[in-house]
């Protein structure tokens, strides 16, 4: 039952919301509430799991085999609850900021569904299923404020993210053509039995459909034009809780059904991650406005989370998990800070700038230091130096942009100071970010136990 | 049979790949139909290994795998919605720009681009 509730709240509140106006003020704060029960009944099941161990439920009551499986390991649990936590402080922030279009609480919700769900389950074509659920939540939500900007910006991300979903979905034709079965763990038993050669075209064309989910290195056109020219709470969605899809979805497939040809194609994604921190950093510098930079940055930043994906063993999973986890925290601060103004934002933003950069006492440190700590087990110079490198030029595109909207008086003291409730809701982001910083115990202990589940520790 | 289908599906795949990489906002929503069409062509031939189609079975007649026709089914549904989807987005756009061609759209774009841009020089 608590594997289900998750995915039930958010979807009967979204197909009730779907009917009201969303541009009434009760009617966000309906939605929001509806998500904090999502996200109350998401930390419920992730205590569960973590002290009892993975969860399996067979929907309709159909034997195990034939029905499809719904499924919780401390991976899930880890993705679920930092995906819910997102929305709901951007859903926060839009509906303080006065909510535009009817549709959008309930496109939220809907989002959330989309997500749990492909987090939850443990069959192969349900998870597609909830990729497209979300995903065209996310079309929509795109294009949402209507200006001509968005709506183009919505048309390029549905056409380039429908490609990867169709070739995901031949992928997954591909998969059942070999194994005859869409439960993951059948799927992973006998892949192994498989040729090689015939599994590694699989495993290219899922990495294919993710690596455009998360904007990777020859990948990434649409990311910058999209994320640029949405509102600030929408870019806070698609990069702090969409592209988990793309990080979860290399975790799982990558190191749970495809182990073997993750193996193989190790060194491909090394040299993949290792262009992606260096373009995107360095194009990160070349720009001038804020959204732009830190669009750049999430393609740079994706880059690590792929170098400690390839480096694998629990050492490199525990690494992508936690990289990933705070790299979206860190983009939501962000994204959300960049738009405001105020002496108190000019702080978040500067937390978010450390926590990028991997300076402690932010919770990016130790998402650095884990990858860090990957690279020398790699014993390869080159990952560390490079792992540094990427660090260090983070900082000064960063600061650029803080010194350019923070510091210059021009624009600094000309924007008045953003809405109270606003400021407060990115403070809090900056302080649990903080938070996590000084007390990583929990955060760490979940990247660990998540790695266990891959089959890291196996 | 295998070869025959797997020959269409590259033609669908081939085709679709050609206009989407065509300007026209609506010959990419077509190209995207053609691509997610041989996607779906993939999971019906991923399941012809037996038999034949189920379509009206005899107790005697070896069927084939209907788990392949059933997620089809879906795909098929979710390519409908997205096609749906994608033409009204398309409207929308030329709502707003009174053209589809993504040539017009980027120009206007860096029209007002440098707009901006002369804004920000002159603050």
């Amino acid at each position: 039952m608590t594997l289900a509730l998750p995915l039930a709240i958010p979807w009967l509140s979204a197909l009730a919301l779907v009917a009201l106006d969303g541009r009434r003020r009760i009617v966000g704060y309906g939605a929001i509430g509806a998500l904090a029960a999502t996200l109350a009944a998401t930390a419920a099941l992730a205590v569960e799991v973590w002290r009892d161990g993975p969860l399996a439920s067979v929907a309709g009551a159909w034997p195990t085999g034939v029905g499809i499986t719904l499924r919780a390991d401390a991976l899930s649990v880890a993705f679920a609850l930092l995906t819910v936590s997102v929305l709901l402080v951007s859903l926060v922030h839009e509906v303080l900021v006065g909510v535009e279009s009817r549709l959008f609480p309930a496109l939220v919700l809907f989002l959330t569904v989309g997500l749990t769900g492909l987090f939850l389950t443990g069959d192969i074509f349900n998870f597609y299923v909830f990729f497209e659920i979300s995903m065209i939540s996310a079309y929509v939500v795109t294009g949402y404020g209507g200006r001509a900007r968005q709506l183009s910006a919505g048309f390029i991300f549905a056409v380039v993210n429908l490609l990867g979903s169709f070739i995901f979905l031949i992928g997954i034709a591909a998969t059942y053509h070999v194994t005859g079965s869409l439960e993951m763990g059948i799927v992973a038993d006998r892949i192994a039995d498989v040729e090689p050669s015939t599994v590694i075209l699989i495993a290219v064309s899922v990495f294919v459909a993710f690596g455009v989910k998360l904007g990777l290195f020859p990948f990434h056109f649409w990311l910058p034009v999209v994320y640029a020219s949405v509102r600030p709470a929408v870019a806070a969605i698609l990069s702090g809780a969409l592209a988990n899809i793309g990080t979860y979805g290399v975790l799982r497939f990558g190191a749970d059904v495809f182990p073997r040809e993750l193996e193989l194609g190790a060194s491909a994604l090394l040299t993949l991650g290792a262009i992606t921190i260096l373009y995107g950093s360095l194009q990160a510098m070349s720009r001038r406005t804020a959204p732009e930079v830190i669009a750049y940055s999430s393609i740079g930043q994706v880059g690590y989370v792929l170098i400690a994906l390839a480096i694998g063993g629990p050492v490199g999973y525990a690494a992508a998990v936690l990289y990933a986890l705070v790299n979206a925290g860190n983009k939501v601060l962000l994204f959300l800070a960049a738009s405001l103004r105020g002496w108190l934002v000019g702080a978040a933003f500067f937390v978010g700038v450390l926590s990028v950069a991997g300076i402690p006492p932010a919770a990016g440190f130790f998402g650095k230091l884990e990858v860090l700590r990957a690279a020398i087990a790699a014993d390869s110079a080159v990952l560390v130096a490079l792992v540094l490198l990427g660090g260090a030029l983070s900082v000064v595109y960063l600061l650029q942009i803080y010194q350019h909207d923070h510091w210059r008086p021009e624009t600094a003291l000309a924007a008045a100071s953003s809405p109270v409730a606003l400021r407060a809701l990115t403070v809090a982001v900056a302080v649990a970010v903080l938070a996590l910083g000084l007390w990583p115990e929990p955060l760490l202990a979940a990247s660990r136990e998540a790695a266990a589940a891959l089959g890291g520790g196996r | 049979m295998t070869l025959f289908l797997a020959a269409v599906v590259a033609c669908l795949f081939g085709a679709g790949t050609f206009l989407v990489l065509k300007t026209d906002l609506l010959r990419v929503v077509v190209g995207i139909l053609l691509i997610s069409h041989a996607a779906n062509l993939t999971l019906m031939a991923s399941g012809l290994t037996r038999g034949k189609a189920p379509l009206y079975p005899l107790p005697e007649d070896e069927v084939s795998d209907p788990l392949v026709q059933a997620m089809t089914l879906t795909a098929l549904v979710i390519g409908f919605a997205v096609t749906a989807l994608l033409l009204g987005l398309a409207y929308r756009v030329y709502a707003t720009h009174f053209s589809v061609d993504f040539d017009r759209l980027a120009e206007e774009e860096a029209r007002r681009e440098a707009e901006l841009e002369r804004e920000e020089v002159s603050v």
